[in-house]
């Protein structure tokens, strides 16, 4: 039972969805149409799942972290800190739900988020830049024909992508957008394509049973 | 080690201190080197002109966090003064990040510095849980959040008087960090809506073949697409002061390749007739 009630439970889900794209009519018998079905019942059910989601990852996060604490394992000042903000957000949150008329409080409830995560975040985000322009110089090199072409369009599409390459030559920005359309979009609709008709079969065999990693069971 | 070798491994903390010069130069005295407008850019900037501000509303689906820097930032920034500018409402929610309220409540507290009216020029709907489900159960009944983030009923905001499903908005725009996949999938083909994105530069590729399509009917891509679009404003603001720092920075990162490869090939040259002489 331990195996059939989910896998049962996977496949009439999964057939419902699938049917929902493909049918319109009435459901002989219950006077209901297959999307209507997916769409009043089981998509809500998605977004509880995930909102459920939500409150056990936080739950998870303070057990690992307050075991992290109290055998005082390394960098267990993280875990605290970690901790503590959590417990700060979460219970100022409250506050300001319980007493909507303080402003005070709802805009200062912001200032973490502004002044320290966010700068701290798109610092990161911009160190990229330094290290993206060592590894260019690094591996760009025009060691055989596929190195060269691809060398060639990096060039290209920088110096497309940037004014200063169409104030260098009218026709950089021409050439860049004929490579992102032409060339990438090509490439693009065939990864797609690729990625659509193997997630289809990847859906078609959960659906069946013959994957049953997400159960816990393992393969077939 | 030659010239030649010293060019093919200059040390990183050089490169380093070199584009933090470049890119920071052109900060403090900018040059105005003039930009280029993209058409998926200008199909943004058309759609907003077109639109009815004693009627249309616009739905903003603010998916991106600081993580992805300014690069993700600037450009819902030019969007909204748009909006604002010619009066045109708008309602945000967010469904990738649950940093998408906190960003913005940041544009809504200047617009509101300006002036402008929360719930009734604008609104945040704050996060909704579920991602793909979340959107399309949101698409059919815009009303299934019940709350924004200041704790007013949605139903009673007066920005959202008459709209009970996502096809009651003029416009819709997804800013995130990534591709647009699931909007097209769950609203855009399903619903028949009239919808366009806005992302990272890298990931702006990816979306060429939406955009070409017909599915996605404008594309931001980064603090260039937001340059082109404040100009396109006459509105020239933080996107366009970046452009030429990006211009430099780039310059930079083809010298050195260039660089790199001469000394690759001089190097190589020299190896081949040491070894043809021997």
């Amino acid at each position: 039972m331990r195996k059939e009630v989910p896998l049962l439970i996977t496949f009439v889900v999964a057939l419902i969805v699938m049917l929902s794209q493909v049918t319109t009519g009435n459901i002989p018998g219950l006077g209901v149409a297959m999307p209507d079905l997916f769409e009043r019942y089981i998509s809500p059910w998605m977004t509880v799942v995930s909102a459920f989601s939500l409150c056990l990852a936080s739950v998870n996060l303070i057990v690992v972290h307050s075991r992290n604490i109290s055998r005082k394992q390394s960098e267990w000042i993280y875990s605290l800190i970690l901790l503590g903000t959590l417990v700060i957000y979460g219970a100022w949150c409250t506050y300001i739900q319980i007493n909507p008329d303080n402003t005070a409080a709802a805009s200062n409830y912001s200032l973490i988020y502004n002044y320290i995560l966010s700068p701290l975040m798109t610092g990161q985000w911009a160190c990229l830049a330094f290290y993206v322009a060592s590894a260019s110089y690094r591996a760009f090199r025009a060691r055989n024909l596929e190195a060269t072409v691809l060398l060639a369009s990096a060039i290209l599409v920088m110096l497309g992508a940037t004014p200063v390459g169409g104030v260098i030559w009218s026709k950089f920005p021409v050439i860049q957008r004929w490579l992102i359309d032409i060339p990438n979009m090509t490439g693009q609709r065939a990864l797609l394509i690729g990625a659509a008709v193997g997630s289809f079969v990847a859906c078609l065999r959960t659906m069946l049973g013959i994957e049953r990693g997400h159960l816990g069971i393992g393969g077939s | 080690m030659s010239l030649m070798e010293r060019l093919q491994n200059v040390d990183s903390r050089i490169i380093y201190v070199l584009l933090l010069i470049a890119l920071s130069l052109p900060l403090l005295r900018p040059i105005g080197i003039p930009l280029q407008t993209d058409p998926m850019v200008r199909a943004v900037y058309d759609i907003i002109e077109g639109l009815d501000p004693e009627k249309d509303r616009v739905l903003l689906s603010m998916d991106y966090s600081p993580g992805a820097g300014l690069d993700a930032e600037v450009s819902p920034v030019a969007v909204v003064e748009h909006l604002a500018e010619r009066g045109i409402k708008w309602v945000a929610i967010s469904f990738g990040t649950t940093d998408g309220p906190m960003m913005t409540n940041r544009i809504i507290a200047d617009l509101e510095a300006r002036g402008y009216e929360y719930g009734k020029d604008f609104a945040n709907l704050g996060y909704m849980a579920g991602e793909e489900n979340a959107v399309r159960l949101f698409a059919l009944d815009c009303l299934s959040v019940p709350t924004d983030v200041r704790g007013n009923r949605t139903d009673q905001l007066p920005v959202m008087q008459g709209i009970k499903t996502i096809k009651d908005f003029a416009f819709v725009m997804q800013f995130s960090m990534g591709t647009p996949e699931m909007w097209i999938r769950q609203v855009v083909d399903p619903m028949g809506i009239k919808f366009a994105t806005g992302t990272v530069t890298v990931s702006v590729p990816s979306i060429v073949p939406y955009f070409n399509s017909g599915q996605v009917k404008g594309v931001m891509g980064g603090v260039s697409s937001a340059a082109q679009y404040e100009l396109l404003c006459n509105k020239p603001g933080r996107g366009a002061a970046l452009m030429d720092a990006q211009s430099m920075g780039h310059l930079l990162i083809i010298l050195f390749i260039v660089l790199g490869n001469i000394g690759y090939f001089m190097v190589k040259d020299k190896k081949d007739n040491l070894a043809a002489g021997q």
